[in-house]
Protein backbone atom coordinates (compact mmCIF):
# COMPACT_ATOMS: atom_id res chain seq x y z
CA UNK A 1 0.00 0.00 0.00
CA UNK A 2 1.05 3.55 -0.37
CA UNK A 3 2.56 5.37 2.54
CA UNK A 4 -0.63 7.36 2.97
CA UNK A 5 -2.49 4.36 4.30
CA UNK A 6 -1.44 4.88 7.88
CA UNK A 7 -2.85 8.37 7.68
CA UNK A 8 -5.99 7.33 5.93
CA UNK A 9 -9.40 8.72 6.60
CA UNK A 10 -10.65 8.73 10.12
CA UNK A 11 -14.40 8.52 10.43
CA UNK A 12 -14.92 11.46 12.70
CA UNK A 13 -13.69 13.59 15.52
CA UNK A 14 -9.93 13.61 15.64
CA UNK A 15 -8.73 16.58 13.68
CA UNK A 16 -5.19 15.26 13.65
CA UNK A 17 -5.21 11.62 12.69
CA UNK A 18 -1.46 11.28 12.23
CA UNK A 19 0.67 10.91 15.33
CA UNK A 20 -0.32 12.15 18.75
CA UNK A 21 -3.52 14.12 18.77
CA UNK A 22 -2.98 17.84 18.81
CA UNK A 23 -4.12 19.15 22.15
CA UNK A 24 -7.53 20.72 21.95
CA UNK A 25 -6.16 23.56 24.00
CA UNK A 26 -7.20 26.37 21.68
CA UNK A 27 -10.87 25.53 22.16
CA UNK A 28 -10.42 25.28 25.92
CA UNK A 29 -8.53 28.54 26.10
CA UNK A 30 -10.83 30.56 23.90
CA UNK A 31 -13.77 30.19 26.23
CA UNK A 32 -12.13 31.86 29.25
CA UNK A 33 -10.63 34.46 26.93
CA UNK A 34 -14.15 35.41 25.96
CA UNK A 35 -14.79 36.38 29.56
CA UNK A 36 -11.71 38.54 29.64
CA UNK A 37 -9.26 36.02 31.09
CA UNK A 38 -5.91 37.41 30.00
CA UNK A 39 -3.97 34.50 31.47
CA UNK A 40 -5.87 32.04 29.34
CA UNK A 41 -5.24 34.25 26.35
CA UNK A 42 -1.54 34.29 27.14
CA UNK A 43 -1.56 30.47 27.07
CA UNK A 44 -3.50 30.55 23.85
CA UNK A 45 -0.86 32.83 22.39
CA UNK A 46 1.85 30.33 23.33
CA UNK A 47 -0.13 27.49 21.79
CA UNK A 48 -0.88 29.03 18.41
CA UNK A 49 1.41 31.99 17.78
CA UNK A 50 3.91 30.02 15.69
CA UNK A 51 1.18 28.74 13.42
CA UNK A 52 -0.42 32.15 13.01
CA UNK A 53 2.75 34.18 12.73
CA UNK A 54 4.33 31.66 10.36
CA UNK A 55 1.37 31.82 8.00
CA UNK A 56 1.21 35.61 8.13
CA UNK A 57 4.95 35.80 7.60
CA UNK A 58 4.77 33.49 4.62
CA UNK A 59 2.07 35.59 2.96
CA UNK A 60 3.24 39.06 3.96
CA UNK A 61 7.00 38.31 3.96
CA UNK A 62 8.06 41.64 5.38
CA UNK A 63 9.01 40.88 9.01
CA UNK A 64 7.87 44.16 10.53
CA UNK A 65 4.54 44.10 8.72
CA UNK A 66 4.08 40.45 9.62
CA UNK A 67 4.38 41.37 13.27
CA UNK A 68 1.87 44.18 12.88
CA UNK A 69 -0.61 41.92 11.15
CA UNK A 70 -0.14 39.16 13.71
CA UNK A 71 -0.82 41.65 16.47
CA UNK A 72 -4.03 42.70 14.72
CA UNK A 73 -4.96 39.05 14.36
CA UNK A 74 -4.61 38.37 18.07
CA UNK A 75 -6.61 41.45 18.92
CA UNK A 76 -9.35 40.27 16.62
CA UNK A 77 -9.29 36.80 18.15
CA UNK A 78 -9.53 38.35 21.60
CA UNK A 79 -12.42 40.57 20.65
CA UNK A 80 -14.34 37.87 18.83
CA UNK A 81 -13.54 34.96 21.13
CA UNK A 82 -17.13 34.74 22.36
CA UNK A 83 -18.32 34.44 18.79
CA UNK A 84 -16.30 31.43 17.85
CA UNK A 85 -18.69 28.61 16.99
CA UNK A 86 -17.09 25.21 17.65
CA UNK A 87 -19.74 23.44 15.60
CA UNK A 88 -18.35 25.09 12.48
CA UNK A 89 -14.77 23.98 12.76
CA UNK A 90 -11.69 23.82 14.93
CA UNK A 91 -10.56 26.87 16.86
CA UNK A 92 -7.15 26.76 15.24
CA UNK A 93 -8.74 26.75 11.81
CA UNK A 94 -10.87 29.73 12.80
CA UNK A 95 -7.84 31.65 13.99
CA UNK A 96 -5.88 30.75 10.88
CA UNK A 97 -8.77 31.99 8.76
CA UNK A 98 -8.58 35.35 10.48
CA UNK A 99 -4.81 35.45 10.11
CA UNK A 100 -4.89 34.51 6.46
CA UNK A 101 -7.50 37.05 5.54
CA UNK A 102 -5.64 39.83 7.28
CA UNK A 103 -2.36 38.82 5.72
CA UNK A 104 -3.94 38.79 2.29
CA UNK A 105 -5.61 42.15 2.89
CA UNK A 106 -2.28 43.59 3.87
CA UNK A 107 -0.30 42.17 1.03
CA UNK A 108 -2.82 43.33 -1.53
CA UNK A 109 -2.76 46.92 -0.42
CA UNK A 110 -0.60 48.98 -2.70
CA UNK A 111 1.97 49.99 -0.19
CA UNK A 112 2.48 46.54 1.17
CA UNK A 113 2.88 45.18 -2.33
CA UNK A 114 5.77 47.53 -2.87
CA UNK A 115 7.44 46.45 0.35
CA UNK A 116 6.94 42.85 -0.50
CA UNK A 117 8.50 43.18 -3.90
CA UNK A 118 11.52 44.82 -2.41
CA UNK A 119 11.83 42.20 0.26
CA UNK A 120 11.12 39.21 -1.92
CA UNK A 121 13.84 36.63 -1.72
CA UNK A 122 15.66 38.35 1.08
CA UNK A 123 12.98 37.34 3.53
CA UNK A 124 12.10 34.10 1.82
CA UNK A 125 12.85 32.10 4.88
CA UNK A 126 12.32 28.47 5.47
CA UNK A 127 10.43 26.83 8.25
CA UNK A 128 12.26 26.81 11.52
CA UNK A 129 11.63 24.45 14.35
CA UNK A 130 12.99 25.29 17.69
CA UNK A 131 12.24 22.97 20.54
CA UNK A 132 12.61 19.25 20.66
CA UNK A 133 9.48 17.36 21.68
CA UNK A 134 7.18 19.78 19.94
CA UNK A 135 9.36 19.76 16.90
CA UNK A 136 8.94 16.01 16.54
CA UNK A 137 5.17 16.30 16.56
CA UNK A 138 5.37 19.22 14.16
CA UNK A 139 7.65 17.29 11.86
CA UNK A 140 5.17 14.44 11.76
CA UNK A 141 2.38 16.87 11.02
CA UNK A 142 4.41 18.55 8.34
CA UNK A 143 5.40 15.23 6.83
CA UNK A 144 1.78 14.19 6.73
CA UNK A 145 0.82 17.40 4.92
CA UNK A 146 3.77 17.10 2.55
CA UNK A 147 2.67 13.59 1.65
CA UNK A 148 -0.87 14.73 1.13
CA UNK A 149 0.37 17.49 -1.15
CA UNK A 150 2.21 14.89 -3.17
CA UNK A 151 -1.12 13.34 -4.11
CA UNK A 152 -2.09 16.55 -5.91
CA UNK A 153 -1.20 17.13 -9.52
CA UNK A 154 1.70 19.56 -9.94
CA UNK A 155 -0.66 22.24 -11.23
CA UNK A 156 -3.10 21.77 -8.37
CA UNK A 157 -0.25 22.01 -5.90
CA UNK A 158 1.27 25.10 -7.47
CA UNK A 159 -2.08 26.81 -7.78
CA UNK A 160 -2.92 26.09 -4.16
CA UNK A 161 0.45 27.22 -2.88
CA UNK A 162 0.38 30.44 -4.86
CA UNK A 163 -3.12 31.19 -3.63
CA UNK A 164 -2.88 30.15 0.00
CA UNK A 165 0.75 30.59 0.87
CA UNK A 166 1.50 33.58 -1.34
CA UNK A 167 -1.87 35.33 -1.29
CA UNK A 168 -2.46 35.67 -5.02
CA UNK A 169 -5.94 35.73 -6.52
CA UNK A 170 -6.99 32.87 -8.74
CA UNK A 171 -6.83 35.22 -11.72
CA UNK A 172 -3.23 36.07 -10.91
CA UNK A 173 -2.49 32.40 -10.39
CA UNK A 174 -3.90 31.59 -13.82
CA UNK A 175 -1.59 34.13 -15.42
CA UNK A 176 1.44 32.96 -13.45
CA UNK A 177 0.87 29.34 -14.38
CA UNK A 178 -0.21 30.03 -17.94
CA UNK A 179 -3.57 28.47 -17.32
CA UNK A 180 -6.62 29.38 -19.38
CA UNK A 181 -8.58 32.09 -17.59
CA UNK A 182 -11.01 30.58 -15.16
CA UNK A 183 -9.27 27.26 -14.67
CA UNK A 184 -7.03 28.22 -11.76
CA UNK A 185 -10.07 28.38 -9.48
CA UNK A 186 -10.94 24.84 -10.48
CA UNK A 187 -7.39 23.65 -9.82
CA UNK A 188 -7.44 25.31 -6.42
CA UNK A 189 -10.75 23.71 -5.55
CA UNK A 190 -9.78 20.28 -6.85
CA UNK A 191 -6.48 20.49 -5.00
CA UNK A 192 -8.18 21.45 -1.74
CA UNK A 193 -10.70 18.66 -2.09
CA UNK A 194 -7.95 16.14 -2.62
CA UNK A 195 -5.98 17.54 0.28
CA UNK A 196 -9.06 17.41 2.48
CA UNK A 197 -9.88 13.84 1.52
CA UNK A 198 -6.29 12.62 1.82
CA UNK A 199 -5.84 14.22 5.23
CA UNK A 200 -9.22 12.97 6.36
CA UNK A 201 -10.17 16.44 7.47
CA UNK A 202 -13.41 16.40 9.37
CA UNK A 203 -15.25 19.22 10.98
CA UNK B 1 -22.24 32.92 -14.90
CA UNK B 2 -24.36 31.46 -12.14
CA UNK B 3 -23.63 27.84 -13.03
CA UNK B 4 -20.01 28.76 -12.39
CA UNK B 5 -20.38 30.22 -9.01
CA UNK B 6 -20.10 27.01 -7.00
CA UNK B 7 -16.66 26.56 -8.52
CA UNK B 8 -15.46 29.62 -6.59
CA UNK B 9 -15.71 27.77 -3.27
CA UNK B 10 -12.07 26.71 -3.26
CA UNK B 11 -10.72 30.11 -4.21
CA UNK B 12 -13.00 31.67 -1.59
CA UNK B 13 -11.71 29.29 1.07
CA UNK B 14 -8.15 30.45 0.46
CA UNK B 15 -9.00 34.15 0.05
CA UNK B 16 -8.12 34.03 -3.64
CA UNK B 17 -11.12 36.01 -4.91
CA UNK B 18 -11.03 39.70 -5.67
CA UNK B 19 -13.48 42.00 -3.93
CA UNK B 20 -16.18 41.78 -6.57
CA UNK B 21 -16.01 38.00 -6.85
CA UNK B 22 -16.07 37.69 -3.09
CA UNK B 23 -19.14 39.88 -2.90
CA UNK B 24 -20.86 37.77 -5.52
CA UNK B 25 -19.87 34.50 -3.93
CA UNK B 26 -20.91 35.53 -0.43
CA UNK B 27 -24.31 36.50 -1.76
CA UNK B 28 -24.57 33.06 -3.26
CA UNK B 29 -23.17 31.40 -0.15
CA UNK B 30 -25.83 32.92 2.05
CA UNK B 31 -28.45 30.76 0.37
CA UNK B 32 -26.47 27.68 -0.61
CA UNK B 33 -26.01 25.16 2.20
CA UNK B 34 -24.01 22.83 -0.04
CA UNK B 35 -21.46 25.56 -0.65
CA UNK B 36 -21.40 26.47 3.03
CA UNK B 37 -20.52 22.91 3.98
CA UNK B 38 -17.94 22.66 1.24
CA UNK B 39 -16.31 25.96 2.15
CA UNK B 40 -16.07 24.93 5.79
CA UNK B 41 -14.35 21.69 4.90
CA UNK B 42 -12.00 23.37 2.44
CA UNK B 43 -11.10 26.07 4.95
CA UNK B 44 -10.19 23.31 7.39
CA UNK B 45 -8.11 21.56 4.74
CA UNK B 46 -6.28 24.76 3.79
CA UNK B 47 -5.47 25.54 7.37
CA UNK B 48 -3.55 22.24 7.58
CA UNK B 49 -1.05 23.78 5.19
CA UNK B 50 0.02 26.22 7.86
CA UNK B 51 1.93 23.43 9.56
CA UNK B 52 4.45 23.88 6.76
CA UNK B 53 5.07 27.53 7.54
CA UNK B 54 5.39 27.53 11.32
CA UNK B 55 7.75 30.18 12.59
CA UNK B 56 7.91 31.44 16.13
CA UNK B 57 7.30 35.19 16.30
CA UNK B 58 9.86 37.44 17.97
CA UNK B 59 9.55 37.19 21.73
CA UNK B 60 8.70 40.89 21.95
CA UNK B 61 5.42 40.37 20.11
CA UNK B 62 3.75 38.58 22.99
CA UNK B 63 4.15 41.52 25.34
CA UNK B 64 2.70 43.86 22.73
CA UNK B 65 -0.28 41.59 22.16
CA UNK B 66 -0.98 41.16 25.86
CA UNK B 67 -0.61 44.87 26.53
CA UNK B 68 -3.03 45.65 23.75
CA UNK B 69 -5.74 43.18 24.63
CA UNK B 70 -5.69 44.41 28.21
CA UNK B 71 -7.12 47.68 26.90
CA UNK B 72 -9.95 46.13 24.89
CA UNK B 73 -13.08 44.39 26.08
CA UNK B 74 -14.03 41.19 24.25
CA UNK B 75 -17.29 41.49 22.36
CA UNK B 76 -20.32 39.80 23.85
CA UNK B 77 -21.64 36.69 22.13
CA UNK B 78 -24.08 37.18 19.33
CA UNK B 79 -27.54 37.10 20.88
CA UNK B 80 -28.95 34.53 18.48
CA UNK B 81 -27.12 31.94 16.50
CA UNK B 82 -29.08 31.21 13.40
CA UNK B 83 -28.25 28.61 10.86
CA UNK B 84 -30.75 29.75 8.33
CA UNK B 85 -31.37 33.39 8.90
CA UNK B 86 -32.26 34.33 5.39
CA UNK B 87 -35.76 35.21 6.46
CA UNK B 88 -34.80 37.25 9.44
CA UNK B 89 -35.94 40.77 8.91
CA UNK B 90 -33.97 43.47 10.55
CA UNK B 91 -36.01 45.84 12.57
CA UNK B 92 -34.82 49.09 14.00
CA UNK B 93 -33.10 47.09 16.73
CA UNK B 94 -29.88 45.75 15.34
CA UNK B 95 -29.21 42.13 16.22
CA UNK B 96 -25.56 42.62 17.00
CA UNK B 97 -24.27 44.90 19.69
CA UNK B 98 -23.14 48.40 18.94
CA UNK B 99 -20.34 48.21 21.48
CA UNK B 100 -18.09 47.24 18.68
CA UNK B 101 -18.20 50.82 17.62
CA UNK B 102 -17.59 52.35 20.99
CA UNK B 103 -14.52 50.26 21.63
CA UNK B 104 -12.97 51.30 18.37
CA UNK B 105 -12.93 55.03 18.02
CA UNK B 106 -9.96 54.73 15.70
CA UNK B 107 -12.27 53.34 13.08
CA UNK B 108 -13.80 56.78 12.79
CA UNK B 109 -10.75 58.28 11.29
CA UNK B 110 -10.25 58.14 7.61
CA UNK B 111 -6.90 56.48 7.84
CA UNK B 112 -5.89 52.91 8.03
CA UNK B 113 -5.88 51.67 11.56
CA UNK B 114 -2.64 49.99 12.39
CA UNK B 115 -3.74 48.63 15.70
CA UNK B 116 -6.73 48.85 17.94
CA UNK B 117 -9.24 47.91 15.32
CA UNK B 118 -9.26 45.75 12.29
CA UNK B 119 -10.82 45.54 8.93
CA UNK B 120 -12.56 42.28 9.51
CA UNK B 121 -14.15 43.54 12.67
CA UNK B 122 -15.43 46.54 10.82
CA UNK B 123 -16.56 44.35 8.00
CA UNK B 124 -18.56 42.18 10.27
CA UNK B 125 -20.10 45.00 12.17
CA UNK B 126 -20.92 47.33 9.35
CA UNK B 127 -24.49 46.15 9.24
CA UNK B 128 -24.97 47.10 12.83
CA UNK B 129 -23.27 50.41 12.52
CA UNK B 130 -25.09 51.21 9.37
CA UNK B 131 -28.39 50.83 11.15
CA UNK B 132 -27.16 52.56 14.23
CA UNK B 133 -26.08 55.50 12.16
CA UNK B 134 -29.41 56.04 10.54
CA UNK B 135 -28.84 54.32 7.25
CA UNK B 136 -32.40 53.16 7.10
CA UNK B 137 -32.73 54.90 3.78
CA UNK B 138 -30.32 52.45 2.36
CA UNK B 139 -31.17 49.37 4.30
CA UNK B 140 -34.84 50.00 4.91
CA UNK B 141 -35.87 46.57 3.79
CA UNK B 142 -32.97 44.38 4.48
CA UNK B 143 -32.31 40.89 5.57
CA UNK B 144 -29.29 39.65 7.40
CA UNK B 145 -27.55 36.46 6.60
CA UNK B 146 -25.31 34.95 9.20
CA UNK B 147 -22.66 32.81 7.65
CA UNK B 148 -20.41 30.84 9.86
CA UNK B 149 -17.32 30.08 7.90
CA UNK B 150 -14.63 28.11 9.64
CA UNK B 151 -16.41 28.94 12.84
CA UNK B 152 -16.39 32.64 12.14
CA UNK B 153 -19.73 34.28 12.04
CA UNK B 154 -19.97 36.71 9.21
CA UNK B 155 -22.80 39.16 9.06
CA UNK B 156 -24.07 39.80 5.66
CA UNK B 157 -26.55 42.39 4.76
CA UNK B 158 -28.70 41.50 1.86
CA UNK B 159 -30.95 44.11 0.43
CA UNK B 160 -34.36 42.94 -0.51
CA UNK B 161 -35.76 43.50 -3.94
CA UNK B 162 -35.16 45.32 -6.06
CA UNK B 163 -31.72 46.43 -4.96
CA UNK B 164 -30.30 43.02 -4.22
CA UNK B 165 -31.58 41.54 -7.43
CA UNK B 166 -30.21 44.44 -9.42
CA UNK B 167 -26.83 44.14 -7.77
CA UNK B 168 -26.70 40.43 -8.48
CA UNK B 169 -27.65 40.97 -12.09
CA UNK B 170 -25.09 43.70 -12.62
CA UNK B 171 -22.30 41.73 -10.96
CA UNK B 172 -23.08 38.73 -13.16
CA UNK B 173 -23.89 40.65 -16.36
CA UNK B 174 -22.03 39.47 -19.46
CA UNK B 175 -21.14 43.07 -20.30
CA UNK B 176 -20.15 43.97 -16.74
CA UNK B 177 -17.13 46.24 -16.80
CA UNK B 178 -15.03 47.11 -13.79
CA UNK B 179 -13.42 50.38 -12.86
CA UNK B 180 -11.34 50.46 -9.73
CA UNK B 181 -9.88 52.97 -7.35
CA UNK B 182 -7.79 52.79 -4.24
CA UNK B 183 -8.78 54.97 -1.33
CA UNK B 184 -6.66 56.41 1.40
CA UNK B 185 -5.71 53.85 3.99
CA UNK B 186 -5.71 50.85 1.69
CA UNK B 187 -9.46 50.65 1.10
CA UNK B 188 -10.62 49.83 -2.39
CA UNK B 189 -13.70 50.75 -4.38
CA UNK B 190 -14.70 49.03 -7.58
CA UNK B 191 -17.52 50.12 -9.82
CA UNK B 192 -19.12 47.35 -11.83
CA UNK B 193 -21.23 48.74 -14.64
CA UNK B 194 -23.52 47.04 -17.09
CA UNK B 195 -24.59 49.30 -19.94
CA UNK B 196 -27.15 46.71 -21.04
CA UNK B 197 -28.78 47.00 -17.62
CA UNK B 198 -28.08 50.75 -17.38
CA UNK B 199 -26.90 50.23 -13.82
CA UNK B 200 -23.73 50.45 -11.80
CA UNK B 201 -22.84 48.82 -8.50
CA UNK B 202 -20.09 49.86 -6.15
CA UNK B 203 -18.18 47.22 -4.22
CA UNK B 204 -15.96 48.50 -1.45
CA UNK B 205 -13.47 46.81 0.82
CA UNK B 206 -11.94 48.13 3.98
CA UNK B 207 -13.64 51.53 3.98
CA UNK B 208 -13.73 53.48 7.18
CA UNK B 209 -16.82 55.00 8.69
CA UNK B 210 -17.72 58.56 7.77
CA UNK B 211 -17.10 61.11 10.53
CA UNK B 212 -19.88 61.55 13.06
CA UNK B 213 -22.79 63.49 11.60
CA UNK B 214 -21.61 62.79 8.07
CA UNK B 215 -22.52 60.28 5.41
CA UNK B 216 -20.94 58.88 2.30
CA UNK B 217 -22.78 59.97 -0.82
CA UNK B 218 -22.42 58.51 -4.29
CA UNK B 219 -22.42 60.59 -7.47
CA UNK B 220 -22.59 59.93 -11.16
CA UNK B 221 -20.84 62.38 -13.46
CA UNK B 222 -22.26 63.15 -16.88
CA UNK B 223 -20.35 64.17 -20.02
CA UNK B 224 -20.47 67.84 -19.03
CA UNK B 225 -18.89 67.15 -15.67
CA UNK B 226 -22.14 67.63 -13.76
CA UNK B 227 -22.57 65.42 -10.70
CA UNK B 228 -25.92 63.83 -9.93
CA UNK B 229 -26.57 62.13 -6.63
CA UNK B 230 -26.65 58.35 -6.88
CA UNK B 231 -27.72 57.82 -3.28
CA UNK B 232 -26.10 57.30 0.08
CA UNK B 233 -23.72 54.54 0.99
CA UNK B 234 -22.86 53.00 4.34
CA UNK B 235 -19.24 53.12 5.43
CA UNK B 236 -17.21 50.43 7.06
CA UNK B 237 -15.86 47.19 5.73
CA UNK B 238 -17.23 45.62 2.59
CA UNK B 239 -20.25 47.11 0.88
CA UNK B 240 -22.19 46.32 -2.24
CA UNK B 241 -24.45 49.21 -3.20
CA UNK B 242 -26.42 49.89 -6.36
CA UNK B 243 -26.01 53.43 -7.63
CA UNK B 244 -29.30 55.20 -8.22
CA UNK B 245 -29.93 56.41 -11.74
CA UNK B 246 -28.98 55.37 -15.22
CA UNK B 247 -25.23 54.86 -15.26
CA UNK B 248 -24.90 53.82 -18.87
CA UNK B 249 -23.95 57.28 -20.15
CA UNK B 250 -22.03 58.42 -17.10
CA UNK B 251 -18.38 59.27 -17.37
CA UNK B 252 -17.47 58.52 -13.83
CA UNK B 253 -18.61 58.03 -10.25
CA UNK B 254 -17.52 59.69 -7.07
CA UNK B 255 -17.86 59.31 -3.32
CA UNK B 256 -17.99 62.37 -1.10
CA UNK B 257 -18.50 62.96 2.58
CA UNK B 258 -21.68 64.97 3.12
CA UNK B 259 -23.72 66.16 6.09
CA UNK B 260 -26.28 63.66 7.42
CA UNK B 261 -29.06 63.17 4.91
CA UNK B 262 -26.85 63.94 1.95
CA UNK B 263 -26.60 66.95 -0.33
CA UNK B 264 -28.00 68.02 -3.68
CA UNK B 265 -24.53 68.79 -4.94
CA UNK B 266 -21.16 67.67 -3.61
CA UNK B 267 -19.94 69.99 -0.87
CA UNK B 268 -16.50 68.47 -0.53
CA UNK B 269 -13.78 67.00 -2.65
CA UNK B 270 -14.43 63.35 -3.41
CA UNK B 271 -12.70 60.73 -1.28
CA UNK B 272 -12.70 58.68 -4.44
CA UNK B 273 -13.43 59.40 -8.07
CA UNK B 274 -13.60 56.58 -10.53
CA UNK B 275 -13.51 57.46 -14.22
CA UNK B 276 -15.37 55.10 -16.56
CA UNK B 277 -12.52 54.94 -19.02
Amino acid sequence: MDPMSRFSVVPSGDHSPGGPARPSAPEQLLRPAATGDETAFSELYDAVSSRLFGLVRRVVRDPAQSEEVTQEVFLEIWRHSARFDPSKGAALSWMLTIAHRKAVDRVRSAEAARHRDEGYGASNQDVTHDSTAEAVVERLDAERVHRALETLTPVQRQALELAYLSGYTHTEVATMLDLPLGTAKTRIRDGLIRLRDTLGVTL
Amino acid sequence: MSEDIHALSGAYAVDALDDVERARFERHLAGCTACQAEVESLVAAASELSVLTEVAPPASLKAKVLAEIATVRPLPPLPVQQDDPADETVTSTPPAPVQEQTSTPAAESGSRVEHGDDLAGRRRSRQTRGLARGWRVVVAAATVAVLAIGGFTVWRQIDKDPSRAIADQVLAAPDATRYGARLAGGATATIVRSNALHKAVIVTSGMSQPPTGKVFQLWLQDATGHMTSAGLMPGGGDQVVVLNGDASHSKGAGITVEPDGGSDQPTSDPVAFIAFA
